[in-house]
């Protein structure tokens, strides 16, 4: 089968490689129709992310078929034809942390949580394509993909729901939502979302859902912000404003009642402390830039709310503890639960209330896939979000 | 089992206590020095071994060269099952990874293989020696044996109802520092192979499975990505050369 393969920092390949097989009784074997590059992919990408090994299949973001399914997996839960979306975060159902519904924090599902638990101290659940620290599972940015627990995480879409409208519920759309949920939004709050990307546009609708008056979003990519505006938030450009100073004039010397930092390790900024970040980025003394996080701290109203669904993978400096402390401020963070919120925001989508394809600029072939994370990371040719067609042929595109 | 050695030992554990501490953390912070001066993949690699080694050596600085090694996990399951699953004996080999099979025998007694060096088979037999259902048991292998290792593990239920605290431990003869800086390395240091089993023995109990990446497909993985496959322990399921090492030397 084809697949996209890391072969080091700034250098991804299709490969043909061999088809996946039932290695253990709960997998299944998913035939892939969609996949999509992830924001977070780009941190793999740019090699920002340790434990990545050259020849890892990308990917994590994922649907299609079901063909093979392990002598494990009750028929009632999922059959070969079932046509499911996989989600990111791989989870048993059965230890205690899946028992309350911490499905991202499954204690059964990573090979090599020792190498986790020595940077964290304990392991997060295995996700898909996502380095050896978190599984070294093979990822979906190919033609099949094996599904470990596969009675757990795969959920079926019915029919009359396209990919582009079923595909985000893999990971970004219920990311988005559980950064929102995060925010604890109380009906007239005001919300500052920091990023403007596929993840940040399902957080600003999100936000809204959940009852909250105003929506902030901040980033300095115009598409993305007239995005935002789209859906009814106020924008701020932080190459051309103070965003603390706007946003303490927004707000009447408030601050908003959550902050949320949906960019993560690699964002941008300016100054002194921002080059200081770079260049201990770049040294390797600190892993992630963490300027967004700083400024949402900063930021945030006394007893308010920092909501971090943005991706940090180790040690950040200069974090304003002061701040934090002495407004009394509350940080929820974490990879999303995502059995928790696919199946209310399929509704969701059924109903009406959204349709998630908003966010897609581009659908190429696979073969395509080096190309596309190029024009993603740089956001050239207005690019917000890529969907892959692994059995498309770059002719027929 | 050491008296008839006392002094060899005592200074060869002299040497070892030199190696594992100041040699190993040097090796440890230059591996991790050369890893972070050059920017690529492998080297990160070798950077974050580097510091889990000297992380490990660190460690071992100070504890004692104990010649048994413990791990305990709280898993969710009563005392019942979890004993269960053990008791068997021919449950091990699903669950720990040197291990390629143990045949019962009859109630008390089973033929043990292990892969050590080179994958060769090292077989002994062990007896049950301390059997308290839901609560313990307790092995070694037969006085006779070319292997002389013993083991237990207990049950014992979390207090407010929360699962049950497994504890697992091992004793083994104790090898050189060198091969102990190697096996570290290679994830086969006995007190990695016994979290690494409990581990096991907990997804095996509570998800009927462990989890593994072991035959999915990948890209051409070239030489970065086989050194890195070496330092992320994924290898091979099988047992390697310090596995054997791991329970004793005369092996």
């Amino acid at each position: 089968m084809k697949a996209v393969c890391w072969m080091g920092k700034e250098n991804m390949q299709v490969h043909n490689v061999p088809d996946p097989t039932i290695l253990n009784p709960r997998d299944a074997i998913i035939r892939i129709t969609s996949t999509c590059i992830c924001g977070s992919d780009l941190h793999l990408y740019n090699g920002f992310v340790p434990t990545m090994e050259q020849g890892d299949i990308m990917g994590h973001e994922f649907m299609g078929e079901v063909v093979e399914v392990g002598p494990g997996v009750s028929r009632d839960k999922l059959k070969v034809g079932d046509r499911v979306v996989v989600p990111f975060t791989i989870a048993c159902g059965n230890c205690t942390s899946c028992q309350d519904k911490l499905w991202s924090s499954c204690d059964n599902s990573n090979p090599n949580a020792w190498i986790a638990e020595k940077l964290m101290g304990y392991s997060p659940s295995g996700l898909f394509g996502y380095t050896h620290m978190l599984g070294g599972y093979a990822g979906g940015q190919a033609q099949y993909a094996r599904v470990p627990f596969a009675d757990i995480g795969p959920l079926k879409i019915p029919d009359g729901i396209s990919d582009e409208k079923a595909v985000f519920l893999s990971d970004i759309f219920p990311t988005g939502y559980m950064g929102a949920e995060n925010c604890n939004i109380r009906p007239g709050d005001t919300i500052a979302v920091w990023g403007c990307g596929p993840v940040g546009q399902f957080a600003i609708r999100s936000c809204f859902m959940l009852g909250a008056d105003r929506v902030i979003a901040i980033d300095r990519v115009p598409e993305r912000l007239e995005m935002a505006r789209e859906a009814g938030a106020e924008t701020l450009n932080f190459e051309e404003v103070d965003i603390l100073e706007a946003l303490r004039e927004m707000t009447g010397n408030q601050g908003p009642d959550a902050c949320m930092d949906v960019v993560g390790m690699e964002a941008s900024g300016h100054g002194l402390v921002f080059a200081m970040d770079k260049a201990k980025q770049f040294l390797h003394t600190q892993m992630d830039r963490p300027i967004v996080l700083r400024q949402a701290i900063l930021a945030c109203k006394k007893g308010g709310t920092v909501s971090v669904p943005g991706v940090y993978a180790s040690f950040i400096d200069k974090v304003p503890m002061g701040a934090y402390v002495n407004k009394g401020l509350t940080m929820k963070t974490g990879q999303t639960h995502m059995m928790r919120y696919m199946q209310p925001l399929l509704e969701r989508i059924q109903k009406g209330d959204i349709d998630p394809s908003f966010v897609i600029s581009h659908v190429v072939p696979i073969d395509q896939a080096p190309a596309a994370y190029r024009t993603f990371r740089d956001k050239q040719d207005d690019c917000t979000k890529v969907v892959l067609k692994p059995w498309e042929t770059a002719a027929a595109a | 089992m050491n008296s008839r050695n006392s002094s060899q030992a005592s200074s060869e554990r002299g040497l070892n206590d030199f190696l594992s501490s100041n040699s190993l953390l040097i090796g440890a912070a230059a591996l991790m020095a050369f890893g972070i001066t050059r920017r690529s993949k492998t080297s990160l690699a070798l950077a974050t071994a580097g510091g889990l080694l000297a992380a490990n050596a660190s460690r071992s600085r100070r504890q004692s060269n104990a010649s048994h090694t413990r791990a305990t996990f709280l898993v969710n399951s009563s005392p019942e099952k979890a004993y269960q699953l053990w008791r068997d004996f021919s449950n091990l080999a699903r669950f720990m990874r040197h291990v390629k099979s143990v045949q019962v025998l009859d109630e008390t007694n089973s033929e043990w293989v292990v892969l050590g060096p080179m994958e060769r088979e090292i077989r002994w037999y062990a007896e049950i020696i301390d059997d308290v259902k839901n609560e313990r048991i307790s092995w070694r292998s037969q006085p006779d044996s070319l292997v002389q290792t013993s083991g237990s593990v207990e049950f014992q239920p979390h207090r407010a109802g929360r699962g049950t605290f497994v504890t697992a431990t091992v004793r083994y003869t104790p090898g050189g520092a060198l091969s102990k800086a190697i096996a570290t390395m290679l994830g086969k240091h006995p007190q990695f192979m016994i979290r690494e089993d409990l581990r096991r023995f907990k997804a095996l109990l509570e998800a009927g499975e462990t989890p593994t990446t072991l035959g999915q497909p990948h890209g051409p993985r070239g030489v970065h990505g086989s050194v890195e496959q070496v330092l992320f322990r994924e290898t091979t399921n099988l047992a390697a050369p310090q596995a054997a090492h791991a329970y004793s030397k005369t092996a």
